[in-house]
């Protein structure tokens, strides 16, 4: 199966008054198409800096890192938000809606980055706040939703604009295990009827325990890449 | 695309209302100050020129073309019927008077002084200057030896009402010396301390007959619109000037007002500097404080696609809105204040400037042009102020701007 997103000997170290940080250390990795992989480890040990390389939000200090086998280093400013509108969506652990755009606002945003016309946008606007099971809320501002519901509208942005890969950090941080629980088998079903790809960076047993392959690192390196059945 | 910004930028800008609110009424008291200012400048250039003008001197005055040179007696006006009949026929004339100017000498027993002696027609006087007006004592002239006098002339020829003084002038053509007692009738004062020292008047018959004279030597205008006039308005006033004849508007005559309405202008462009000044650094404070606040969400808007130029685009749209915002509370406070003080007035009477003593309140007024031309500039000027803050936000890096990102 084709990668969607893959990295070859993946580098980053940060200068901390000084003193080099070695966040990530010579990584190696390939995200396959419908994959739902969780990115395994405990604080500190590279998983946020890898993703963040992985979208093009930071830049490393050595390797690659590649998006449907184009070298995301070698891409422009421009070319860069591009590729993250159309390519990437981003579920955050805060949700980090736009504060001041309500929900249905909120999930067109990228769209209407992407310049898709009004008309499917607003189609698109409600399938996807249907699949969440907000419907009702499409013109509610994130302050007057729960943590679940932002995080709901949070997956429906990153999904409505159709990109190849989900990058989710700790989605399930802020949140109960009851909810949690919900929005993942709700990405995970998302995950199955579409064939999107998601890559989570988590602690959580609630997202290994559903991820189909789990990647666990540690000190900046690989340390297991586990498939399951 | 641009109308959705445009929603967000404007919704932006009142998540913080106070915040908002206070940065936009302190550029609009910036933008109000501006507009007050001029208000009061061009009511104070009109209130200084109807006070110089209607005091005495009149909008315009015309005299022999060689009289202000030698001040000759025998220089009287060419040509007088004639001119007196184009002023009768131009409807911008309001009103005119003839009068005759000797240069002579005023002696009392205690002291003596030159003085400019005038002879006026006292009721045709009254409709062009003040002196009618001006007077404080005694009456108004009018009689055959009745002279009127300034207060401080009288004090220093240390004269009362009812007291003579011998008037000495030089007569027209022959030149020689006149003399007559006159008595001290009525008593002025103008509040020109110069004017008031060395001005005194009797009829026009009676300055004519001591003159040996039938002309006149000047005619003061009151024409309509003068006061707006800012430049000497040589083509506009030429018929009124046969030939052998001058005609200078108060422009002319009152030169030292020029120079003082330069200066109120440079006034005005320095408070608009300083305010601009104060007003650029509340706009850069207000979208840096507005930049900070949202740091993440820059961070997110950018790592979801959002390109730097419209994240600027977003940040100059908010300081547009802010812009507006503030031009509406300018306006609608300068306007208020204008209308005010147009009211009201500032009381500056008695205050001498420029060698002319105001003879009413400064009024304040309201052009079209300070409700168009400076909430113009200062809607580009926090356009061009928020270039900065836009750059700033657009430059960020995702990474950077979430810290704790993906």
């Amino acid at each position: 199966m084709q990668a969607v997103i893959k990295t070859e000997n993946l580098h980053k170290t940060y200068d901390d008054d000084g003193v080099p940080v070695h966040a990530v250390r010579g990584v190696d990795l390939e995200i396959h198409g419908g994959e739902f992989t969780a990115l395994v480890g405990p604080s500190g040990s590279g998983k946020t800096t890898l993703l963040n390389m992985m979208a093009g939000l930071d830049t490393p200090s050595k390797g690659q890192a590649f998006l449907e086998d184009k070298s995301i280093g070698r891409m422009s400013g421009r070319e860069l938000s591009d590729f993250r509108r159309d390519k990437i969506g981003f579920i955050f652990q805060a949700y980090n809606l736009i504060p001041v755009l309500t929900t249905a606002e909120n999930v067109e945003y990228v769209m209407l980055l992407q310049g898709v016309s009004a008309e499917e946008r607003r189609k698109r606007v409600e399938e996807m706040l249907e699949d969440v099971g907000l419907e009702d809320y499409i013109d509610t501002l994130p302050s007057k939703l729960s943590g679940g519901q932002q995080q709901r509208v949070a997956i429906a942005r990153a999904m409505a604009a159709k990109p190849s890969l989900v990058m989710a950090d700790e989605p399930t941080a802020n949140l109960d295990s009851e909810t949690s629980g919900e929005l993942l088998d709700m990405m995970r079903e998302l995950n199955r009827s579409t064939g999107m790809t998601f890559l989570f960076s988590t602690h959580d047993e609630i997202v290994m325990e559903r991820a189909t392959r789990v990647v666990i690192l540690r000190d900046g390196r690989i340390a297991e890449d586990e498939r399951k059945a | 695309m641009y109308l959705r910004f445009l929603k967000v930028a404007w919704r932006n800008l009142l998540r913080n209302k106070r915040r908002t609110l206070i940065a936009g009424i302190a550029i609009g008291i910036g933008l109000a100050s501006l507009i007050f200012t001029d208000a009061v400048i061009i009511g104070m250039s009109d209130g200084l020129v109807r006070s110089a003008t209607s005091s005495w001197m009149g909008d315009l005055q015309i005299h022999n073309q060689n009289f202000s040179r030698s001040m000759s007696a025998e220089l009287t006006i060419e040509r007088p019927d004639s001119v007196l009949s184009s002023l009768a026929s131009d409807p911008r004339v309001k009103n005119y008077t003839r009068r005759v100017v000797a240069q002579g000498m005023l002696s009392s027993a205690a002291d003596m002084s030159m003085v400019a002696l005038y002879g006026i027609d006292p009721s045709r006087e009254r409709s062009v200057s003040m002196l009618d007006e001006a007077m404080v004592e005694g009456s108004y002239v009018g009689g055959e030896s009745h002279l009127v006098i300034g207060v401080d002339l009288a004090d220093q020829l240390d004269v009362e009402l009812g007291d003579r003084v011998v008037v000495t002038i030089s007569m027209a053509g022959t030149g020689d010396l006149y003399q007559e007692m006159l008595r001290v009738g009525g008593l002025y004062r103008f509040g020109s301390a110069e004017f008031d020292k060395t001005t005194a008047f009797v009829s026009l018959e009676k300055a004519q007959s001591m003159l040996g004279l039938s002309g006149v030597h000047e005619i003061a205008v009151d024409y309509r619109g003068a006061e707006h006039w800012r430049s000497a308005p040589e083509e506009e006033i030429a018929h009124l000037a046969e030939s052998g004849n001058v005609v200078e508007s108060w422009v002319e005559l009152l030169p030292q007002l020029q120079v003082m309405f330069e200066m109120s202008d440079l006034s005005t462009l320095i408070v608009g500097v300083v305010l601009f000044g104060i007003v650029i650094f509340g706009i850069i404070n207000t979208l840096f404080m507005s930049i900070y606040e949202r740091m993440f969400e820059f961070g997110v808007l950018k790592a979801i696609g959002t390109r730097a130029t419209d994240v600027a685009k977003l940040m100059l749209m908010e300081a547009a809105w802010l812009g507006l915002l503030s031009i509406v509370l300018g306006s609608v406070l300068g306007l208020g204040l204008n209308l005010l003080f147009a009211e009201i007035g500032i009381d500056y009477t008695g205050i001498e400037t420029a060698g002319v003593t105001f003879r009413e309140p400064i009024y304040t007024i309201s052009t079209a042009n300070q409700f168009i031309k400076y909430p113009i500039i200062v809607f580009f000027v926090t356009l061009i102020v928020g270039v900065y803050p836009a750059v700033h936000a657009a430059r960020l890096k995702p990474a950077d701007a979430m810290r704790k990102s993906l």
